[in-house]
């Protein structure tokens, strides 16, 4: 009978210090910010009056890529949060691509504290921008959408105030969090069962270790796709949490 | 799930054993449960952007973007229910 | 770091790994299996990517975006300034060549203009001459016709003359009477007009 051990979750996801207090989770991140920087600065060397090509090529297709992101979603006075966009897509995709690089093969993402630490930017950059554009319009607007009864008025606002103000940041890092965990942990599972399978004592179940071995490509593949979409989702939604606390500035103004 | 509790009662050998067999349980149910609803209402955004995408091709990057949106929303009740079942089971 | 204590007691020598070190030292060498729920972020993590994604967004706040967007922001008016430039060759070179066609196409009516001149002009000439030649013409084929009369006169009196001869010598013989010179040259005139009028 096949002895499958599945290890416990801490085992898959916790790393041994390098250097106190330095975990592979840090050595991923500094190494976003390393390789973003270097990327960048090696595109803005680039001779700007010829095609781009290469480097300067990529770095231009994401900036393009994150102003139209921005611009269907905040729209064009929104163009001013490009660099922080990109920094949080750029550094998220960093952050999640080496879940499904080799001898890496762990997203960064996948423990809580880079999406908590990125929502909680969010959350405070959409505020202020609320805050800034409609004062203190901002949270009772926010509290109590136009057209409530009065007697509805405490129960609307618990909801809203629970939702726009708790739920939300909290979403947003659960949201990222759990997309690469659950990806991580699909990797795991399936990378244990064909070594069990291949590696285990009976004869007839090894050929059965292809089985898994397949279903391990096809999530590597469906992981770059994961990889990609979560700093995407991430980068949209704050565009949209920061154009919703803009935006309904000028519905709030039509209203008067 | 009271007959699988009922055989676990028979079989585990201590009450944290018990315990923990309970809280694997639960998991277990609480991810599926919560996989149902968010996988229902995907798949109805996905299909409705698809046909949006087929009437108005031309839209189809508004719609492209729409959709993810709605999805992201949509699977944050799954990934809630994700976090339930690592918090109960592991 | 697997250190040993060895201790000789007697004849045996006897060799203790220290256990607790090597313990220790194994345990660490793992990934770390107690420890804080998953879903709970570990301070030390929470640092140091905070740490990180700080610096990336300054960084790219200050230095990298700018530069970046800088370039391609030049590239574009430079490429929206050889379109108005390509714009402005165009309209000029499609004004140098309606101010040429113009200058053909006066050319052109001048030219024109010059043809229809001489035409005219040899048309006048020709009408003038045929007029001299259709007056000398028709001076000639009067006096001819007027000779041509002369003669016919000429000849009418002559036969007039010879008819009233030959008149008054028939009448002379058959009634032995001489006529009246007037009588017979009044019966000739009026039967040769009777003859002509015939």
């Amino acid at each position: 009978m096949l002895g499958l051990e599945f290890p416990v979750i801490n085992e898959v996801v916790r790393w041994v210090d390098l250097f106190p207090t330095f975990n592979k989770i840090a050595l991923i991140a500094c190494e976003a910010t390393l390789i973003g920087t270097v990327v960048f600065l090696v595109a803005g060397a680039a001779d700007w009056r010829v095609a781009p090509t290469g480097i300067r090529n990529l770095a231009e297709i994401v900036v393009e890529f994150i102003e139209g992101l921005i611009l269907e979603t905040i729209g064009p006075n929104g163009l001013k949060w490009t660099p922080h966009m990109l920094s949080f897509f750029i550094f998220i995709y960093l952050c999640n691509v080496p879940g499904i690089i080799p001898v890496v093969y762990m997203p960064a993402t996948a423990r809580m504290a880079i999406p908590l630490f990125l929502a909680i930017i969010v959350w405070v950059i959409y505020n202020a921008v609320g805050i800034k554009h409609q004062k203190a319009g901002y949270f009772t607007h926010m509290l109590w959408p136009p057209g409530v009864p009065v007697f509805m008025k405490p129960l609307v606002g618990l909801i809203e105030f629970v939702s726009n103000i708790l739920l939300r940041p909290f979403a947003l890092a659960i949201r990222l969090f759990a997309n690469m965990l659950a990806g991580h942990m699909l990797l795991v599972t399936f990378a244990i069962l064909t070594e069990e399978l291949v590696q285990g004592d009976s004869v007839l179940l090894k050929p059965l270790g292809i089985l898994p071995f397949f279903m391990l490509l096809f999530i590597t593949a469906f992981e770059v796709l994961v990889g990609f979409l979560q700093a995407y989702i991430f980068t949209i939604l704050a565009c949209v949490f920061i154009g919703a606390s803009m935006a309904s500035h000028e519905e709030h103004a039509e209203a008067h | 799930m009271d007959a699988l509790v009922g055989m676990l009662a028979q079989t585990a050998t201590s009450a944290a054993d018990l315990k923990a067999a309970n809280a694997a349980i639960g998991a277990g149910f609480a991810y599926g449960l919560a996989a149902i609803g968010p996988g229902i209402g995907i798949g109805y955004v996905a299909g409705k952007a698809i046909e949006a995408m087929a009437r108005q091709p031309e839209a189809a990057g508004m719609v492209r973007t729409t959709m993810f949106l709605g999805i992201a929303f949509t699977e944050a009740l799954a990934l809630i229910g994700f976090v339930v079942f690592i918090l109960l089971g592991l | 770091m697997l250190s040993a204590v060895a201790t000789q007691t007697g004849r045996s020598i006897q060799i203790e790994f220290d256990h607790f070190a090597a313990e220790a030292e194994s345990h660490s060498e793992v990934e770390p299996k107690d420890g804080p729920s998953p879903i709970v972020p570990e301070i030390k993590e929470l640092a140091w990517s905070a740490g990180a994604f700080i610096v990336f967004a300054v960084l790219m706040r200050f230095v990298l975006y700018p530069r970046l967007k800088q370039g391609m922001a030049a590239r574009y008016s430079s490429i929206r300034d050889g379109h108005a430039n390509a714009d402005a060759i165009r309209a000029a070179a499609k004004a140098d060549v309606a101010s040429y066609e113009a200058q053909v196409a006066s050319v052109k009516a001048e030219a024109n203009a010059r043809i229809e001149a001489a035409r005219r002009t040899l048309e006048e000439e020709r009408e003038v001459r045929l007029a001299e030649a259709n007056a000398r013409i028709a001076a000639r084929r009067e006096s001819a016709r007027a000779d041509a009369e002369a003669v016919r006169s000429a000849g009418l009196s002559e036969l007039e003359s010879a008819a009233g001869d030959v008149t008054e010598r028939l009448v002379e013989l058959s009634t032995g009477l001489r006529p009246t010179e007037s009588v017979v040259s009044e019966a000739v005139s009026a039967s040769m007009l009777e003859g002509a009028g015939r």
